[in-house]
């Protein structure tokens, strides 16, 4: 065992590297590159018996680590934004091959506007895919979520592909210390890969992936790859249970950080949630009671648990990385959709979209969230959802948009700001 | 079956009802069996898909009958008219489907290929006859509409051969009545259950096995079937098995070509490439109905 | 006539280094049972499977066909299938990517021993045209790229025929397409997939077609006994989208050669070479004529200068071979 400074995708190669991978089939994007080309250089020097190759295309990437899953090796394989999306197509179909491998997404905001840094919005348009979704806030908890999302995803009760995502720069290009565990208590752990259900070989023929014509058929299919994510909650329990047990780190599906006692609580997924983790610090500290529930199992979704974590609280703060367009963040959906009807769930459920394509999130809107959860809660009444954003970030916005020679004062006169008459933004 | 189901839908139409028309298939090849429906109301409409209690079912190829997949008799109950373009009588037909109802048909013709481009013109006159409230002039203008694209000739003979099944509906002109739709205050409960999870060894889109595809009896496409006259056949280089798209010509260890005719789909290369003539082309009809004869002796 | 009777390799006027290793020798040398089951949704008389199931004979179910989106997906619908051998349907765009993942599974579990070399298969891609003209061309020159082993088996029916004909990047200039129904049909031209194929320097690419079956046996035999990327483009006669009776399917496919619009040719060793020239080419016409596709070219009257270009290219393009 070594405890070492590693970047987050130092992190997720090392994941990879220990949990024994045969085959990786690449392409490179940013922030995600590093992982490939880390991998790549423990080939070419012996340290790692595997094979890389570089596809065209994202989308034939993720076909070759299907194909290859389902011809019966362990795959790993990388990719970010613009990549996952050219993808997509293939994500939902390896899913429905019920081929299992890791994928590392690292989030990057999507175009357009292109843009490098993150948001959740990538890794999030692939939750109705079929691949599981591990969420991990720290470069420690990327290394041991391959490791967890290999045993989950090979689980014969499970059978599907894994998500393990980190956000980029917070996590890809940031140091961190890791402990990098002992390579054969990992292949222990691990295990070597069964190919079961999928695999191609010449004594007994398969057709794989057919056509299935006819709703019957094709309904059975697709609610076993439903039931099959279902059962993963159970599956990841023992399985984390087990590397807690074999590790000594636990990674429960939700984190729960200083709830037992508070009325506010903060949910929020990713690298950033270590940021509300430090905000509620300091707010316990100057008398809030705070605390921070952390998904980090996606898919399946842990209502129940959620349910649990979240009952009797008096109010609630979904923060969203992301933004579904035309409704709001998605996360705050999911969460509510988990505690409609629940006798004990908390009435104010407030809806607050930050940190898209890597925004920072300020202490002071920490705080400030939490004051308006807190007078919410006094009167009773639900707030508005809010998109974070400052005065100060709108004066720059101008001044760029003087730049680029937006007529301004040509659009405000003609009253395109308005909407039904009045500005927007007036209720 | 598409144009059949258009005729209807536009007569309908113009009879000044509500219409919900549309053909049900999957790829656009030639041999895909297909259905078609039809709804027709003076309300507006709301039911969609699939026709679950039809009253009248119409059915332009009876070898489909046999065919689980095709469902040709399924949600049919003893109120249903059944209308058949087949060479077997009314009689036979209702024998062999055990059917309570009426049966009526609409005798197929010769078995040449070109003929069955305008079954589905005779098909809907016929029906539109069952269904009583159609009109003969609005039969025709529908089929002007609907085959507008195909040409003035075309549609002279489609015409033709729908307003001659028309005709030769008159006594059971109006049979067709509408069902009553089921209440919601009585129903028979739909068998819900809580699918379990299964292995994905069992619940991944695999087959695991070669070849299973010879269970499907694509030997019901045929119109035409074709035979091998042995004494003209010179066990050439078996050009006929070869060419054979289906693979259903295979070579016995003498040499002779053997037709499986459980899938032989009557394409006729065989016919058209056999050096010295030996295969012939029959009508599929006649060809059962020597068998059969023969079987009987 | 009976010139359906000799195929001798003297007609072709090549060398014939490939004739003297063949098991493929006359026509009583092709397979009499045959390999492919019975029982698919292709159309009756289809040019494509009839080229497959030839295929299928030679290479044998120690193989994959690892599929992109077309017809012949519809091969292996839920439960039936008729390969004896495996079978994986992928995208549209990335059946070379699926074979990729495929091979190199089958090379890591045989080098590290989890597999018995009786085991392995030959990886072999099926596409229709729709795919290899166009959008496969991205993941088709990645695996050539790559030095990948495997075969490639493009069936080329001169359309996106799934979906009810419409025009590909394979249909011939002046044919009438769902898409292309004007008086003079598709404006565009036939991509040249053999050439963009040729030029990635693989091991051998060749044009094939189930009405030459000798030529197909041999042609596939030698892709058999190379390594690396083998493709192969077969002219798919097709009943349903060119509008013909099912039974001429043969007939079509010969004159498509005797017209030279479907040159049988390989590339091998950095040189194409011709595996049959027509001498006497019959006029291009005879070929057109037979098809309801290019049925305006003959009526409601003969469009004579279409008809021209027609035989104008494909003489440019004999013109340009060498005996």
């Amino acid at each position: 065992m070594t405890r070492t400074l590693l970047t987050g995708n130092g992190a997720a190669a090392w994941g990879a590297r220990l949990a024994g991978i045969d085959y990786i089939p690449a392409f490179p994007i940013t922030p995600q590159t590093e992982i490939i080309e880390t991998i790549g250089k423990w080939i070419d020097k012996g340290e790692m018996d595997a094979r890389m190759v570089t596809l065209d295309s994202e989308h034939s990437m993720i076909t070759a680590a299907g194909s290859a899953a389902a011809t019966g090796v362990r795959v790993f394989s990388a990719t970010s934004s613009q990549g996952l999306l050219y993808a997509m197509e293939m994500l939902y179909t390896v899913a429905g091959w019920r081929a299992p491998f890791v994928l590392v997404n690292v989030s990057r905001g999507l175009s357009a506007p292109i843009t490098l840094e993150p948001d959740h919005n990538d890794v999030l348009a692939a939750r109705d895919s079929g691949f599981l979704q591990i969420h991990c806030s720290t470069c420690q908890e990327v290394l041991d979520s391959m490791l967890i999302a290999y045993r989950l995803a090979e689980d014969e009760r499970v059978r599907l592909p894994v998500i393990v995502n980190l956000d980029g720069f917070y996590l890809s290009f940031t140091r961190e210390p890791v402990e990098i565990p002992e390579h054969q208590a990992v292949r222990d752990y691990v295990g070597t890969y069964d190919p079961e259900n999928t695999l191609f070989r010449a004594s007994s023929p398969s057709s794989q992936g057919v056509a299935v014509l006819g709703g019957g058929p094709y309904s059975y299919f697709r609610y076993e790859l439903h039931l099959a994510a279902r059962n993963a909650l159970s599956v990841y329990d023992e399985i984390a249970g087990e590397f807690a047990d074999r590790f000594g780190r636990r990674h429960p599906a939700i984190e729960a950080w200083r709830t037992d006692d508070a009325d506010i609580v903060f949910v929020m997924m990713g690298s950033f949630a270590t940021k509300a983790r430090a905000a509620v610090e300091r707010l316990r500290d100057a008398g809030w009671r705070v605390g921070l529930v952390r998904p980090r199992l996606l898919r399946p979704f842990p209502a129940q648990l959620l349910q649990q974590l979240l009952e009797g609280k008096q109010g609630v703060a979904v923060i969203d990385q992301n933004l579904s367009m035309g409704l709001g963040g998605v996360l705050h959906s999911e969460v509510a959709s988990a505690l409609y009807g629940h006798d004990r769930a908390p009435k104010i459920l407030a809806s607050f979209v930050a940190g898209l394509g890597g925004r920072d999130i300020a202490d002071e809107e920490f705080f400030e969230i939490a004051s308006v959860v807190r007078q919410a809660i006094q009167k009773g009444e639900m707030p508005p959802p809010r998109l974070l954003y400052t005065e100060t970030e709108l004066r720059e916005v101008r001044k760029l948009q003087a730049i680029a020679h937006v007529e301004y004062e040509e659009l405000r006169k003609a009253d395109v700001g308005k909407v039904n008459g009045r500005n927007a933004g007036e209720r | 079956m598409k144009a059949a189901s258009r005729i209807l839908g536009t007569a309908f139409f113009l009879e000044g009802y509500e219409v919900q028309d549309a053909p049900r298939y999957g790829a656009e090849r030639r041999g895909a069996p297909i259905f078609a429906f039809v709804r027709a109301s003076h309300d507006p409409i709301n039911e969609r898909g699939i026709i679950r209690h039809p009253d009248l079912v119409v059915v332009a190829d009876d070898s489909l009958v046999p065919v689980p997949g095709a469902g040709v008799m399924s949600g049919v109950d003893k109120h249903t008219v059944v209308l058949v373009n087949s060479g077997d009588s009314a009689e036979i037909w209702k024998q062999r489907l055990n059917f309570e109802g009426d049966v009526y048909t609409l005798p197929a013709e010769a078995a040449d290929r070109a003929a069955l481009r305008f079954i589905g013109a005779a098909c809907a006159g016929a029906a539109a006859r069952l269904l009583g409230v159609i009109r003969r002039d609005t039969l025709a203008d529908a089929i002007r509409q609907e085959l507008a694209d195909l040409g003035a000739d075309v549609v002279e003979v489609n015409l033709a051969k729908a307003l001659a099944a028309f005709d030769s509906m008159q006594a059971h002109e109006a049979r067709v009545t509408p069902i009553k739709p089921g209440s919601a205050a009585q129903y028979q409960p739909p068998d819900w259950i809580d699918l379990p999870f299964e292995d994905a060894r069992a619940a991944a889109p695999a087959i695991h096995a070669g070849a299973t595809s010879v269970e499907v009896r694509t030997g019901l496409w045929r119109t035409l079937r074709p035979v091998i006259d042995h004494d003209r056949c010179n066990r050439c280089w078996w050009v006929c098995s070869t060419f054979c798209p289906d693979g259903a010509i295979a070579v016995d260890p003498d040499g002779r070509p053997r037709i499986d005719y459980d899938h032989c789909k009557g394409c006729m290369i065989c016919v058209a490439q056999c050096p010295p003539h030996a295969i012939s082309a029959l009508s599929e009809q006649a060809a059962q109905t020597a068998e059969k004869a023969g079987a009987s002796e | 006539m009976s010139e359906t009777r000799t195929h001798e390799p003297v007609e072709t006027g090549v060398p014939s280094s490939e004739a003297k290793v063949t098991v493929y020798r006359r026509m009583k040398d092709l397979p009499s049972t045959h390999l492919l089951g019975s029982g698919t949704a292709m159309c009756a008389g289809c040019g494509g499977l009839e080229a497959l199931h030839e295929v299928y004979d030679v290479i044998g179910e120690k193989s994959i066909f690892v599929n992109a989106a077309g017809c012949m997906t519809l091969l292996s619908v839920y439960p039936f299938t008729p390969f004896r051998g495996s079978w994986l349907y992928t995208s549209m765009a990335s059946a070379p990517a699926g074979a990729q993942g495929v091979r190199d599974a089958l090379d890591i579990l045989l080098e590290k021993k989890r597999i018995s070399t009786a085991e392995d298969m030959e990886v072999v891609v099926l596409t229709g045209d729709g795919s290899a003209y166009g959008m496969g061309l991205s993941s088709t020159s990645g695996a050539i790229e790559r030095g990948l082993d495997f075969l490639y088996l493009c069936y080329d029916n001169e359309g996106y025929g799934n979906t009810g004909q419409q025009y590909s990047g394979a249909t011939p200039h002046g044919a009438r397409t769902a898409t292309s129904k004007g008086e003079h049909g598709f404006a565009g031209y036939k991509k040249d997939l053999f050439s963009i194929w040729a030029a990635h320097q693989p091991a051998y690419v060749a044009t094939i077609i189930g009405a030459e079956p000798l030529d197909l046996a041999r042609k596939i035999e030698q892709a058999k006994r190379l390594e690396g990327p083998r493709l192969v483009i077969a002219l798919a006669p097709c009943p349903t989208g060119w509008d013909f009776d099912p039974k001429y399917t043969v007939e079509v496919g010969k004159l498509a050669v005797k017209t030279g619009i479907w040159p049988l040719k390989e590339y091998v060793d950095g040189r194409v070479v011709h595996t049959r020239i027509p001498h006497e080419r019959v006029p291009v016409e005879e070929y057109l004529k037979l098809q309801g596709r290019f049925r305006h070219l003959f009526e409601p009257q003969r469009d004579e200068a279409l008809l021209a270009e027609i035989q104008a290219r494909v003489d440019a393009y004999w013109a340009g071979v060498s005996e």
